[in-house]
Protein backbone atom coordinates (compact mmCIF):
# COMPACT_ATOMS: atom_id res chain seq x y z
CA UNK A 1 0.00 0.00 0.00
CA UNK A 2 2.54 2.25 0.67
CA UNK A 3 4.82 1.05 -2.44
CA UNK A 4 1.46 2.16 -4.53
CA UNK A 5 1.13 5.69 -2.94
CA UNK A 6 4.81 6.27 -3.33
CA UNK A 7 4.94 5.50 -6.84
CA UNK A 8 1.60 7.72 -6.97
CA UNK A 9 2.94 10.41 -6.00
CA UNK A 10 6.18 9.78 -8.01
CA UNK A 11 3.95 9.62 -10.93
CA UNK A 12 2.07 12.83 -10.23
CA UNK A 13 5.79 14.41 -10.00
CA UNK A 14 6.94 12.91 -12.89
CA UNK A 15 3.94 14.15 -15.24
CA UNK A 16 3.71 17.72 -13.12
CA UNK A 17 7.37 18.08 -13.76
CA UNK A 18 8.38 16.79 -17.15
CA UNK A 19 4.90 17.71 -18.88
CA UNK A 20 5.50 21.74 -18.65
CA UNK A 21 9.23 21.24 -19.29
CA UNK A 22 8.44 19.62 -22.64
CA UNK A 23 5.57 21.99 -22.97
CA UNK A 24 7.70 25.41 -22.35
CA UNK A 25 8.12 27.14 -25.92
CA UNK A 26 5.63 25.52 -27.38
CA UNK A 27 2.09 24.82 -26.66
CA UNK A 28 2.21 26.53 -23.18
CA UNK A 29 4.46 29.79 -24.53
CA UNK A 30 3.50 33.11 -23.93
CA UNK A 31 4.43 35.73 -25.92
CA UNK A 32 5.10 39.18 -24.00
CA UNK A 33 1.96 41.72 -23.11
CA UNK A 34 1.76 45.13 -23.75
CA UNK A 35 0.65 47.57 -26.08
CA UNK A 36 2.01 47.36 -29.95
CA UNK A 37 5.31 48.83 -30.33
CA UNK A 38 5.23 51.94 -32.92
CA UNK A 39 7.95 53.23 -35.22
CA UNK A 40 10.26 56.56 -34.43
CA UNK A 41 7.30 57.61 -37.17
CA UNK A 42 4.28 56.65 -34.88
CA UNK A 43 3.15 53.30 -37.41
CA UNK A 44 2.02 50.39 -35.66
CA UNK A 45 5.70 48.24 -36.11
CA UNK A 46 4.77 44.49 -36.94
CA UNK A 47 8.96 43.56 -36.71
CA UNK A 48 9.29 40.38 -35.31
CA UNK A 49 9.32 36.38 -35.63
CA UNK A 50 5.87 34.98 -35.63
CA UNK A 51 4.22 31.69 -35.56
CA UNK A 52 1.33 31.44 -37.98
CA UNK A 53 -1.00 28.46 -38.30
CA UNK A 54 -0.80 25.46 -40.67
CA UNK A 55 -3.49 26.51 -43.09
CA UNK A 56 -3.15 23.08 -45.75
CA UNK A 57 -6.67 23.64 -46.66
CA UNK A 58 -8.77 27.11 -46.74
CA UNK A 59 -11.42 25.66 -46.47
CA UNK A 60 -11.01 23.91 -42.81
CA UNK A 61 -11.42 26.15 -39.70
CA UNK A 62 -8.34 25.35 -37.19
CA UNK A 63 -6.80 26.73 -34.67
CA UNK A 64 -6.37 30.21 -35.03
CA UNK A 65 -7.71 29.96 -38.09
CA UNK A 66 -11.24 30.45 -40.18
CA UNK A 67 -11.31 29.46 -43.71
CA UNK A 68 -14.24 29.58 -45.73
CA UNK A 69 -16.24 26.26 -46.26
CA UNK A 70 -18.03 26.76 -49.14
CA UNK A 71 -15.56 28.50 -52.10
CA UNK A 72 -18.13 30.32 -54.94
CA UNK A 73 -16.40 28.70 -57.87
CA UNK A 74 -16.74 29.69 -61.11
CA UNK A 75 -17.31 27.37 -63.80
CA UNK A 76 -13.74 27.65 -64.86
CA UNK A 77 -12.67 27.81 -61.23
CA UNK A 78 -14.61 24.69 -60.42
CA UNK A 79 -13.02 22.56 -63.43
CA UNK A 80 -9.73 23.49 -62.38
CA UNK A 81 -10.73 22.05 -58.71
CA UNK A 82 -12.23 18.71 -60.14
CA UNK A 83 -9.21 18.35 -62.52
CA UNK A 84 -6.15 19.00 -60.37
CA UNK A 85 -4.04 15.94 -59.24
CA UNK A 86 -0.83 16.60 -57.15
CA UNK A 87 0.51 13.10 -58.19
CA UNK A 88 0.70 14.42 -61.74
CA UNK A 89 2.82 17.19 -60.98
CA UNK A 90 3.33 18.92 -57.88
CA UNK A 91 5.25 22.48 -57.73
CA UNK A 92 5.96 22.62 -54.38
CA UNK A 93 7.56 19.40 -53.89
CA UNK A 94 9.39 20.06 -57.17
CA UNK A 95 10.52 23.21 -54.54
CA UNK A 96 9.35 25.47 -56.82
CA UNK A 97 8.53 28.70 -55.50
CA UNK A 98 4.90 28.49 -52.59
CA UNK A 99 3.56 31.87 -53.99
CA UNK A 100 2.51 34.18 -51.11
CA UNK A 101 -1.03 32.86 -49.82
CA UNK A 102 1.02 29.16 -49.74
CA UNK A 103 3.65 30.97 -48.27
CA UNK A 104 1.86 32.51 -45.47
CA UNK A 105 0.00 29.23 -44.89
CA UNK A 106 3.05 27.42 -43.95
CA UNK A 107 3.82 26.06 -40.51
CA UNK A 108 6.95 27.36 -40.76
CA UNK A 109 7.33 30.89 -38.78
CA UNK A 110 8.12 34.20 -40.95
CA UNK A 111 10.48 36.92 -39.93
CA UNK A 112 8.01 40.59 -40.60
CA UNK A 113 10.68 43.34 -41.46
CA UNK A 114 9.95 46.95 -41.36
CA UNK A 115 10.76 50.14 -42.24
CA UNK A 116 8.54 53.74 -43.18
CA UNK A 117 9.63 52.75 -46.87
CA UNK A 118 9.38 48.47 -46.96
CA UNK A 119 7.70 45.83 -45.57
CA UNK A 120 9.43 42.47 -45.86
CA UNK A 121 7.90 38.80 -45.44
CA UNK A 122 10.77 36.67 -44.53
CA UNK A 123 9.46 33.67 -45.24
CA UNK A 124 11.61 30.38 -43.37
CA UNK A 125 9.72 27.72 -45.58
CA UNK A 126 12.37 27.49 -48.25
CA UNK A 127 14.13 31.11 -47.51
CA UNK A 128 11.85 32.70 -49.10
CA UNK A 129 10.80 36.35 -49.54
CA UNK A 130 8.96 39.41 -50.44
CA UNK A 131 9.06 42.86 -50.15
CA UNK A 132 5.97 45.53 -50.83
CA UNK A 133 6.70 49.12 -50.68
CA UNK A 134 4.87 51.01 -48.53
CA UNK A 135 5.79 54.67 -49.09
CA UNK A 136 2.47 55.39 -51.47
CA UNK A 137 4.12 53.80 -54.59
CA UNK A 138 1.96 52.10 -57.26
CA UNK A 139 2.21 48.66 -58.47
CA UNK A 140 4.87 47.86 -60.95
CA UNK A 141 4.27 46.52 -64.37
CA UNK A 142 6.74 43.75 -65.42
CA UNK A 143 6.80 39.68 -65.97
CA UNK A 144 3.83 38.02 -63.96
CA UNK A 145 6.04 36.34 -61.04
CA UNK A 146 5.14 33.51 -58.42
CA UNK A 147 4.86 36.15 -55.77
CA UNK A 148 3.14 38.66 -57.44
CA UNK A 149 3.83 42.39 -56.63
CA UNK A 150 3.02 43.62 -53.65
CA UNK A 151 2.37 47.50 -52.22
CA UNK A 152 1.21 48.46 -48.65
CA UNK A 153 -0.81 51.29 -47.74
CA UNK A 154 -2.02 52.52 -44.13
CA UNK A 155 -5.45 52.52 -42.95
CA UNK A 156 -5.69 53.81 -39.51
CA UNK A 157 -3.44 51.62 -37.58
CA UNK A 158 -4.17 48.75 -40.15
CA UNK A 159 -1.50 47.79 -43.22
CA UNK A 160 -2.72 46.68 -46.00
CA UNK A 161 -0.88 44.75 -48.71
CA UNK A 162 -1.96 44.51 -52.09
CA UNK A 163 -1.10 42.21 -54.46
CA UNK A 164 -1.39 41.45 -57.94
CA UNK A 165 0.79 40.44 -61.10
CA UNK A 166 0.55 37.00 -60.53
CA UNK A 167 2.09 33.72 -62.94
CA UNK A 168 -0.80 31.71 -62.42
CA UNK A 169 1.22 28.75 -61.11
CA UNK A 170 0.84 28.30 -58.21
CA UNK A 171 -2.24 27.17 -55.70
CA UNK A 172 -3.82 28.41 -53.00
CA UNK A 173 -3.24 25.70 -50.41
CA UNK A 174 -1.69 22.62 -50.14
CA UNK A 175 -4.40 20.35 -51.02
CA UNK A 176 -4.50 22.47 -54.63
CA UNK A 177 -7.76 24.66 -54.53
CA UNK A 178 -6.97 26.98 -57.57
CA UNK A 179 -6.66 30.34 -58.28
CA UNK A 180 -6.15 32.38 -61.87
CA UNK A 181 -3.69 34.64 -63.42
CA UNK A 182 -6.17 37.58 -61.86
CA UNK A 183 -5.53 36.79 -58.73
CA UNK A 184 -5.47 40.30 -56.78
CA UNK A 185 -4.86 39.24 -52.69
CA UNK A 186 -5.08 41.66 -49.97
CA UNK A 187 -3.78 41.22 -46.70
CA UNK A 188 -4.49 43.15 -43.97
CA UNK A 189 -2.44 43.20 -40.91
CA UNK A 190 -3.54 44.57 -37.62
CA UNK A 191 -1.78 44.03 -34.13
CA UNK A 192 -4.36 44.29 -31.36
CA UNK A 193 -1.30 43.86 -28.74
CA UNK A 194 2.08 43.53 -28.82
CA UNK A 195 2.11 39.53 -28.95
CA UNK A 196 -0.40 39.15 -31.63
CA UNK A 197 -1.28 39.97 -35.38
CA UNK A 198 -4.84 39.73 -36.70
CA UNK A 199 -4.31 38.90 -40.33
CA UNK A 200 -7.19 38.78 -42.86
CA UNK A 201 -6.41 37.42 -46.40
CA UNK A 202 -8.84 38.67 -49.00
CA UNK A 203 -9.12 36.42 -52.31
CA UNK A 204 -10.08 38.28 -55.46
CA UNK A 205 -10.19 36.30 -58.91
CA UNK A 206 -13.43 36.95 -60.27
CA UNK A 207 -11.89 34.29 -63.27
CA UNK A 208 -12.04 31.31 -60.33
CA UNK A 209 -14.55 33.02 -57.84
CA UNK A 210 -17.64 34.35 -58.10
CA UNK A 211 -17.05 36.81 -55.76
CA UNK A 212 -14.37 38.14 -53.41
CA UNK A 213 -13.69 35.76 -49.82
CA UNK A 214 -11.92 36.18 -46.79
CA UNK A 215 -9.94 34.18 -44.85
CA UNK A 216 -8.73 35.12 -41.11
CA UNK A 217 -5.97 34.06 -38.87
CA UNK A 218 -3.84 35.19 -35.70
CA UNK A 219 -0.34 35.28 -35.24
CA UNK A 220 1.93 35.31 -32.66
CA UNK A 221 4.77 36.48 -31.77
CA UNK A 222 8.12 33.92 -30.88
CA UNK A 223 10.31 35.85 -29.22
CA UNK A 224 11.98 32.67 -28.12
CA UNK A 225 12.83 31.74 -31.84
CA UNK A 226 15.62 32.65 -34.58
CA UNK A 227 14.36 32.16 -38.36
CA UNK A 228 16.65 28.74 -39.68
CA UNK A 229 17.86 28.43 -43.05
CA UNK A 230 15.70 26.07 -44.67
CA UNK A 231 17.24 24.88 -48.06
CA UNK A 232 14.17 22.62 -50.33
CA UNK A 233 16.86 21.30 -52.60
CA UNK A 234 19.24 20.00 -50.20
CA UNK A 235 17.81 16.84 -50.13
CA UNK A 236 14.74 16.41 -51.98
CA UNK A 237 15.14 12.79 -52.57
CA UNK A 238 11.24 12.14 -53.72
CA UNK A 239 11.91 14.79 -56.85
CA UNK A 240 15.43 13.08 -57.61
CA UNK A 241 14.08 9.36 -56.86
CA UNK A 242 10.29 9.92 -59.67
CA UNK A 243 8.17 9.81 -56.79
CA UNK A 244 7.43 13.26 -57.35
CA UNK A 245 6.63 14.84 -60.80
CA UNK A 246 7.36 18.59 -62.23
CA UNK A 247 4.21 20.19 -63.69
CA UNK A 248 4.83 20.69 -67.26
CA UNK A 249 3.66 24.56 -67.25
CA UNK A 250 3.02 26.41 -70.19
CA UNK A 251 5.74 29.15 -71.02
CA UNK A 252 4.65 32.57 -71.26
CA UNK B 1 8.80 -2.37 -9.81
CA UNK B 2 5.34 -1.11 -9.67
CA UNK B 3 7.36 2.32 -9.53
CA UNK B 4 9.01 1.85 -12.55
CA UNK B 5 5.95 0.74 -14.30
CA UNK B 6 4.09 4.16 -13.29
CA UNK B 7 6.75 6.35 -14.22
CA UNK B 8 7.21 4.39 -17.84
CA UNK B 9 3.76 5.08 -18.00
CA UNK B 10 4.33 8.56 -17.71
CA UNK B 11 7.35 8.86 -20.17
CA UNK B 12 4.57 7.41 -22.70
CA UNK B 13 1.91 9.95 -21.39
CA UNK B 14 4.78 12.83 -22.47
CA UNK B 15 5.93 11.00 -25.81
CA UNK B 16 2.13 10.62 -26.61
CA UNK B 17 2.14 14.33 -26.03
CA UNK B 18 4.78 14.82 -28.31
CA UNK B 19 3.65 13.10 -30.60
CA UNK B 20 0.12 14.68 -31.14
CA UNK B 21 1.93 18.05 -32.40
CA UNK B 22 1.76 18.15 -36.35
CA UNK B 23 4.44 18.22 -38.24
CA UNK B 24 4.19 19.45 -41.57
CA UNK B 25 4.75 19.07 -44.94
CA UNK B 26 6.37 21.33 -47.84
CA UNK B 27 4.25 19.42 -50.66
CA UNK B 28 1.37 18.07 -50.88
CA UNK B 29 1.25 14.22 -49.02
CA UNK B 30 -0.98 12.95 -51.82
CA UNK B 31 1.39 13.20 -55.01
CA UNK B 32 3.42 11.04 -53.25
CA UNK B 33 2.08 8.51 -50.28
CA UNK B 34 -0.88 6.65 -49.99
CA UNK B 35 -2.44 7.32 -46.99
CA UNK B 36 -5.08 3.63 -47.34
CA UNK B 37 -2.26 1.69 -47.30
CA UNK B 38 -0.57 1.52 -43.78
CA UNK B 39 3.10 -0.28 -42.97
CA UNK B 40 4.51 -0.79 -39.73
CA UNK B 41 8.21 -1.55 -40.31
CA UNK B 42 10.54 -3.33 -37.17
CA UNK B 43 14.21 -2.85 -38.25
CA UNK B 44 17.61 -1.54 -37.50
CA UNK B 45 18.55 1.91 -37.98
CA UNK B 46 21.70 2.24 -40.71
CA UNK B 47 21.52 5.85 -41.54
CA UNK B 48 20.11 9.06 -40.75
CA UNK B 49 19.62 11.71 -43.14
CA UNK B 50 19.14 15.69 -41.51
CA UNK B 51 18.36 17.32 -44.62
CA UNK B 52 15.75 19.81 -46.39
CA UNK B 53 12.97 19.23 -47.14
CA UNK B 54 12.64 16.05 -45.27
CA UNK B 55 14.32 13.93 -42.79
CA UNK B 56 15.30 10.64 -43.89
CA UNK B 57 15.21 6.95 -41.51
CA UNK B 58 17.26 4.28 -43.46
CA UNK B 59 16.45 0.88 -41.96
CA UNK B 60 17.41 -2.74 -42.26
CA UNK B 61 14.18 -4.84 -42.07
CA UNK B 62 14.15 -9.02 -42.18
CA UNK B 63 11.11 -10.26 -44.51
CA UNK B 64 9.11 -13.25 -43.71
CA UNK B 65 11.93 -14.96 -45.32
CA UNK B 66 14.31 -14.04 -43.17
CA UNK B 67 16.17 -11.62 -46.08
CA UNK B 68 16.72 -8.71 -45.10
CA UNK B 69 15.47 -5.58 -47.50
CA UNK B 70 16.50 -1.99 -46.99
CA UNK B 71 13.72 0.36 -46.43
CA UNK B 72 13.50 4.30 -46.13
CA UNK B 73 11.04 6.64 -44.51
CA UNK B 74 10.77 9.69 -44.72
CA UNK B 75 9.79 12.61 -41.26
CA UNK B 76 9.54 16.04 -40.60
CA UNK B 77 11.61 18.80 -41.86
CA UNK B 78 14.72 19.33 -39.56
CA UNK B 79 13.66 22.96 -38.66
CA UNK B 80 10.27 22.01 -37.11
CA UNK B 81 11.66 19.13 -35.36
CA UNK B 82 14.60 20.84 -33.90
CA UNK B 83 12.84 23.93 -32.56
CA UNK B 84 10.92 20.21 -31.06
CA UNK B 85 13.80 19.26 -29.36
CA UNK B 86 15.23 16.61 -31.33
CA UNK B 87 18.58 16.23 -32.79
CA UNK B 88 20.17 14.32 -35.78
CA UNK B 89 21.17 12.20 -32.26
CA UNK B 90 17.93 11.16 -31.11
CA UNK B 91 18.27 8.18 -33.24
CA UNK B 92 21.19 6.00 -33.98
CA UNK B 93 22.80 3.61 -35.86
CA UNK B 94 21.96 0.03 -34.89
CA UNK B 95 18.58 1.45 -32.96
CA UNK B 96 15.86 -0.94 -33.03
CA UNK B 97 12.50 0.48 -34.23
CA UNK B 98 9.31 0.12 -35.14
CA UNK B 99 7.81 2.70 -37.83
CA UNK B 100 4.42 2.89 -38.83
CA UNK B 101 3.77 4.85 -41.60
CA UNK B 102 2.17 4.81 -45.04
CA UNK B 103 3.43 3.37 -48.04
CA UNK B 104 4.54 5.77 -51.28
CA UNK B 105 2.47 4.82 -54.22
CA UNK B 106 5.17 3.91 -56.86
CA UNK B 107 5.31 0.41 -55.07
CA UNK B 108 9.30 1.05 -53.61
CA UNK B 109 10.73 0.28 -50.47
CA UNK B 110 9.69 3.79 -49.49
CA UNK B 111 7.40 4.92 -45.98
CA UNK B 112 6.01 8.21 -44.73
CA UNK B 113 6.81 7.96 -40.86
CA UNK B 114 4.14 8.60 -38.99
CA UNK B 115 5.85 7.18 -35.56
CA UNK B 116 9.44 6.16 -35.08
CA UNK B 117 9.30 4.07 -31.79
CA UNK B 118 11.98 2.49 -29.94
CA UNK B 119 11.74 -0.81 -27.91
CA UNK B 120 11.61 1.51 -24.32
CA UNK B 121 8.28 2.91 -25.66
CA UNK B 122 9.30 6.56 -26.70
CA UNK B 123 8.54 7.66 -29.66
CA UNK B 124 11.44 9.92 -31.88
CA UNK B 125 11.20 12.76 -34.62
CA UNK B 126 7.59 12.17 -33.43
CA UNK B 127 5.24 13.66 -35.98
CA UNK B 128 4.79 13.59 -40.12
CA UNK B 129 5.11 14.81 -42.92
CA UNK B 130 1.99 14.12 -43.87
CA UNK B 131 0.59 16.82 -41.99
CA UNK B 132 -2.22 17.94 -44.38
CA UNK B 133 -4.12 14.32 -44.58
CA UNK B 134 -6.05 12.31 -41.86
CA UNK B 135 -4.42 9.56 -40.05
CA UNK B 136 -4.26 6.43 -42.37
CA UNK B 137 -6.56 3.77 -41.12
CA UNK B 138 -5.31 0.70 -38.73
CA UNK B 139 -3.96 -2.02 -40.76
Amino acid sequence: MKKRLVASVLTALAVAIVCPMLAAGQQDYRPPAGPAPRSASGKVDFSGVWQKPYVPDLTKDGKDFKGVAELPFTPWGEAEWKKYDAAEGDYTGACLPFGMTRSVNTPEPMQIMQSDTYFAFLFEQNSWFAVAPIDGREHRKGIPTWFGDSVGRWEGDTLVIDTVNFNGKTRLDTIGHPHSDQLHVIQRFSRPDRGHISHEMIIDDLKTFTRPWKTTRTFTLRTDWEMMEYSCEENNKSLWEGRIKVPKFKPF
Amino acid sequence: MRTNRFLIGAGFLVAATLAGRSVAAHHSFAAEFNASKPVTLKGSVTKIEWGNPHIWVYLDVKDDQGSVQQWQCEGGPPNTLTRNGWTPNSLKYGDQVTIDGVLAKDGSKTCNARMVKLPDGRSVFAGSSGGDNPPPPKP
